[in-house]
């Protein structure tokens, strides 16, 4: 029994971990596209919007955010702050925000279909 | 030396890009660090707490360091196809008679020196290796054949000209090795296949025999299989995102070559052809194992 639950759990969490890598493009690009931000606000960003549901390895956002700045979807430079620590801020680019709208209008029918899905089940 | 320090140590020695590009990560995982370190300390941990939790909750530098190199790494369909442009124009003179002719060999020669230029200045992208290895060849060259004028001429030719030849090589091998390891096996790649067929013209103890010229033609088929080999595996090389697929790309050629050489010659090699056949694999060997080494 005890077995058999810890496999479910295992299961959910890897469903979990896998929703999260097919979407942390469009998690990060809707971030970057409210202000331009820093990987270190990005983490805190998403912890506090998810309610502490997103976890992961907090070095794993920096390829994330080189893999969208190659693609030319983001875009950073560094600023001084006033205390001579360097920050590296990113901003959505023209494409980015196109790429972005279309990765929620697909989100958005995908939700929608599997919601319907869902509570046709469940009623 | 602090948990932070150490860590964005390990994280750079597993980092083989361009410099530039390493630093500025490691920058922005130091901020990071000393940002999350700064809040875990404002809630009441010891700074050295704060500092390990901190640390942890990034997680490996070596697989940080692993998927910012596949990002950075992999190069677009467009490189790889201009990367093996080179060789594929080289291939393309030895399926007819073109390599005897001067007017199709200047232009590539031109063509090569004008892309290889440009790249350099243009802060040396990832295409721009092979290029540079063709480029790279003619000074090479010039210097063998300086030894074949007459009375004695040849040597002091030879005293003057190979020293800078070397400088200059060993200056752009230095360069492009700082970069990464790997881009400088590309880079020597052609020269490679080049005096490993250079080798096979041979006899006795003739570095060139009398019917080079016969010989090369006729051996013309196996010249563009190699080449084009050459350029199936920079295609790869550049597309590959995992460092060993791409280490492994550049093993192929050799093999390859090697192959195509001793069958093309039914396997009768001079002496002086062995030596340079075995140097020239030697130069090519010599970045992987500096890369194996590095790994160790």
């Amino acid at each position: 029994m005890k077995a058999r639950q810890r496999i479910d759990r295992g299961v959910g969490m890897n469903y979990g971990r896998e929703l999260l890598k097919g979407n942390t493009d469009s998690l990060l690009l809707c971030l970057i596209s409210r202000q331009p931000t820093y990987g270190y606000q990005i983490v805190k960003e998403l912890e506090k919007r998810s309610n502490g549901y997103f976890q992961f390895k907090e070095g794993t956002l920096y390829p994330a955010l080189h893999r969208l700045e190659r693609d030319d979807l983001i875009t950073g430079k560094w600023q001084i702050l006033p205390n001579g620590q360097q920050r590296r801020y990113y901003y959505i680019t023209e494409r980015g925000q196109q790429v972005l709208a279309k990765k929620l209008a697909t989100w958005q029918d995908f939700s929608t279909a599997v919601k319907a899905v869902i509570q046709a089940e469940t009623t | 030396m602090s948990s932070i320090s150490h860590y964005l140590n390990r994280f750079k020695a597993s980092l083989k890009i361009d410099h530039t590009i390493r630093d500025g990560v490691a920058q922005e995982l130091y901020t990071h660090l000393e940002e999350k370190t700064q809040e875990l300390e404002e809630k009441g941990l010891s700074k050295e707490e704060a500092t390990n939790i901190a640390v942890q909750s990034l997680g490996s530098p070596e697989l940080i360091a692993k998927q910012i190199y596949e990002t950075h790494a992999q190069g677009s369909w467009k490189e790889a196809l201009f990367s093996a442009l080179p060789h594929l124009l080289v291939a393309l003179l030895f399926t007819s008679y073109y390599w005897q002719n001067i007017v199709y060999v200047s232009i590539i020669l031109a063509l090569t020196v004008g892309i290889a230029v440009y790249g350099w200045r243009r802060g040396k992208p990832i295409w721009l290796f092979p290029w540079l290895g063709y480029y790279l060849m003619p000074v090479v060259v010039s210097g063998i054949l300086l030894l074949s004028l007459p009375q004695g001429w040849g040597w002091i030719a030879a005293l003057l000209y190979i020293p800078l030849v070397l400088f200059v090589f060993v200056h752009i091998v230095r360069q492009t090795a700082r970069r990464d390891w790997l881009y400088a096996s590309l880079m020597l790649a052609p020269m490679l296949v080049t005096f490993t067929w250079f080798s096979s013209l041979g006899r006795g103890n003739e570095l060139l025999a009398s019917d080079w010229a016969a010989r090369l033609q006729t051996n013309a088929l196996w010249i563009v299989i190699s080449f084009v080999a050459l350029a199936a595996a920079t295609i790869a090389f550049i597309r590959l995102k995992q460092r060993r697929h791409k280490i492994i790309s550049l093993l192929v050629p050799p093999l390859v070559v090697l192959f195509a050489v001793v069958t093309a010659s039914g396997g009768n090699i001079c002496s002086w052809s062995w030596l340079l056949l075995l140097f020239s694999l030697s130069a090519f060997a010599i970045p992987l194992w500096m890369e194996a080494r590095a790994y160790e």
